[in-house]
């Protein structure tokens, strides 16, 4: 099955049902209820939270471990109940993606991870320490590579 | 009320400052609004970023 999503970046686009992510309570301060997760081949690391009904509203999204091989995401067991997850790893995680003119400006929301678990979608509050909003992109790279 | 265990009050008005008391388990997460107020605004200013990709530029190839 496939849906047609329009979007103001990327234009008409034909989506799997299977890449379409509900989240019931949005993207903090955002809002948006279903994403459509782009995967595009020039983008490389980057992929994309298209919203399907508001074509303005597309997000970039990364994997964090590529980048932060040590990054590590807690939540309560309340926070867990809440938005159905019951094992550690049971869902993906993606951080979403600050872009800027140069790579070396980009950064990342280390604190407020997408866990998406069959095909649900939560934006949630990291109580890992040492994690912030805005986080540059390549200083977890630079930090392993001493 | 928020829910059936989390009581929000108001402890004191002095001019135009408002302290609110906030009751809740301790396992419900009580998120400063500041907190919030930082993804929230991270999020919107990711939503408008301009993300130049190879693709998109007119001059790719």
């Amino acid at each position: 099955m496939q849906q047609t999503v329009n979007s103001s970046r990327f234009g008409e686009l034909e989506v799997p049902a299977e890449a379409v992510i509900d989240f019931p309570s949005g993207l903090i301060g955002v809002g948006g209820r279903r994403f459509a997760l782009l995967t595009r081949e020039e983008s490389g690391a980057f992929r994309w939270l298209q919203e399907t009904e508001h074509e303005d509203l597309a997000l970039p999204v990364t994997d964090p471990f590529a980048f932060f091989p040590d990054y590590e995401v807690q939540i309560s067991d309340a926070e867990a109940e809440r938005i159905g997850i019951s094992e550690p790893g049971e869902a993906d995680v993606l951080v979403i993606v600050r872009a800027a003119e140069a790579l070396e400006d980009f950064s990342v929301n280390l604190l407020a991870p997408i866990l998406v678990s069959r095909q649900v979608g939560h934006q949630v509050i990291n109580e890992a320490p040492r994690v912030d909003v805005r986080v540059p992109l390549l200083a977890g790279l630079a930090e392993s590579a001493v | 009320m928020i829910g059936d265990d989390v009581v929000i009050e108001i402890v004191e008005v002095t001019g135009t400052t408002v302290r609110v008391g906030i009751t809740a388990p301790r396992e419900r997460l009580i998120y400063r609004e500041e907190l919030w107020e930082r993804v929230k605004q991270e999020n919107q200013e990711a939503a408008r970023a301009n993300f130049k990709e190879p693709g998109e530029s007119p001059a790719a190839s």
